[in-house]
């Protein structure tokens, strides 16, 4: 079932989009004149025409076209070096400027009616990230720990005489004959 | 300061391309291939999208540095996953459709998106762009086209951005309908309605500017 609304909106939208298809082609063509169509409203006909005239594409400055163009080449060419290197991947570590590009984000394979606030992988790296250098943090602890302790000897009599007595025990294996075969 | 191009730069608004839906066949596809190979070669898909690029950040951002800014985002974006791009123009692909233009823009889309979120601020009109239009020699004509140009921008400026982006995709980057579905997100049908009551409030919009009556029922 249709709803007959709906289907004079999608209707009168149809007939537009068709203006507009013989708008921009009749101005490909350079034709003087812009196609007439009694069946379209005026209002969106005059509208129609108006856009066109007034909204032209801009570039940007020359300067700008070249710096980008160099940044980009530089970009291509340590992507190309990537591989050779030993790399071997595709991709490159570009400083990630936003989310919505970061190099582990396909631009195009995610809703783009969706939130993007909603991507978990934003939050996934900064753990990793996290994880890696609390890991090193503790094991540069640890290292200094041990060196600490093997500089400052203890100081009780009882830890005295366990190094007393080990190292007796290396003296007497230092003291065993070699066996003369 | 940017300047206006004048005739097409890359030729991808002919009527050929838009009288179908997303073209079957992606016309970029060699370059696409090339530039995947050798991403040095990316320079042809670059030189050839960088106006269409710009002009769609400027007319969204309003500011001729947020357009640059967002512009090499976009470019560096595409670059880098690159080889993540994968063609889908068959008919049998259907809303899913995809060329390399419609993937750029969707990407243009989401950092302007992003940029727009950042600055947290209302757009602003590229009156900036009325000042390039207008010929020197011609300072009366001149004038009268900056004064008509900024109502134009006036008006579309004014409109919801979904019916705003779909209104410079369509008259700025002459894109079909089915590419600027492809963009947003949405299907053809709706595309379509979203361009004609966009057309509706600037018919509206401009009739109140110039004093008079607005034509045509509202909605």
């Amino acid at each position: 079932m249709t709803l007959p609304g709906r289907d004079d909106a999608d209707a009168e939208a149809l007939l537009t989009d068709r203006y507009l298809e013989s708008l921009l082609i009749a101005d490909d063509r350079r034709a003087a004149d812009a196609p007439a169509d009694a069946s379209l409203d005026r209002s969106v006909r005059d509208a129609a025409t108006r856009l066109r005239r007034n909204l032209i594409r801009v570039h940007p400055s020359f300067r700008f076209e070249e710096r980008l163009a160099g940044r980009l080449s530089d970009v291509a060419r340590s992507m190309r070096l990537a591989p050779a290197a030993g790399g071997g991947g595709g991709a490159v570590a570009i400083r990630p400027i936003d989310r919505s590009i970061r190099p582990d984000h396909d631009p195009a394979g995610f809703d783009p009616l969706g939130d993007p606030n909603d991507d978990n992988a934003a939050r996934s790296r900064p753990l990793l990230i996290g994880g890696a250098l609390t890991s090193a943090a503790l094991s540069i602890a640890g290292a200094a720990f041990v060196a600490w302790r093997r500089t400052r000897p203890a100081r009780s009599p009882m830890a005295r005489a366990v190094r007393a007595a080990h190292a007796e025990r290396l003296r007497s294996r230092s003291r065993v004959p070699q066996r003369l075969d | 300061m940017a300047r206006p191009v004048f005739g097409r730069v890359s030729g991808q608004g002919s009527a050929r391309t838009r009288r179908g839906a997303v073209t079957h066949l992606d016309r970029d596809r060699p370059l696409v291939e090339a530039a995947q190979r050798d991403p040095e070669r990316f320079d042809a898909l670059y030189r050839r999208y960088l106006a269409q690029v710009y002009s769609y950040a400027y007319y969204e951002l309003g500011d001729h540095h947020e357009a640059e800014d967002a512009t090499e985002r976009t470019f560096l974006a595409a670059l880098s996953n690159l080889h993540r791009f994968e063609e889908r123009a068959r008919p049998v692909d259907g809303d899913a459709a995809s060329t390399f233009r419609v993937w750029l823009f969707r990407i243009a889309r989401n950092v302007v998106a992003n940029q727009r979120r950042q600055k947290r601020r209302r757009p602003t009109l590229p009156l900036e762009a009325a000042a390039v239009v207008a010929d020197p020699l011609d300072v009366e004509g001149g004038a009268a086209l900056r004064d008509e140009a900024s109502e134009a921008w006036r008006a579309v400026g004014r409109l919801p951005a979904d019916r705003r982006r779909a209104i410079v995709l369509r008259f700025v980057e002459e894109m079909s309908t089915a590419e600027i579905a492809g963009i947003l997100g949405r299907s053809e049908g709706a595309v379509r309605v979203l361009i004609h009551r966009a057309l509706r409030s600037v018919g509206r919009d401009l009739g109140r500017d110039l004093g008079r009556e607005p034509c045509g029922e509202s909605r």
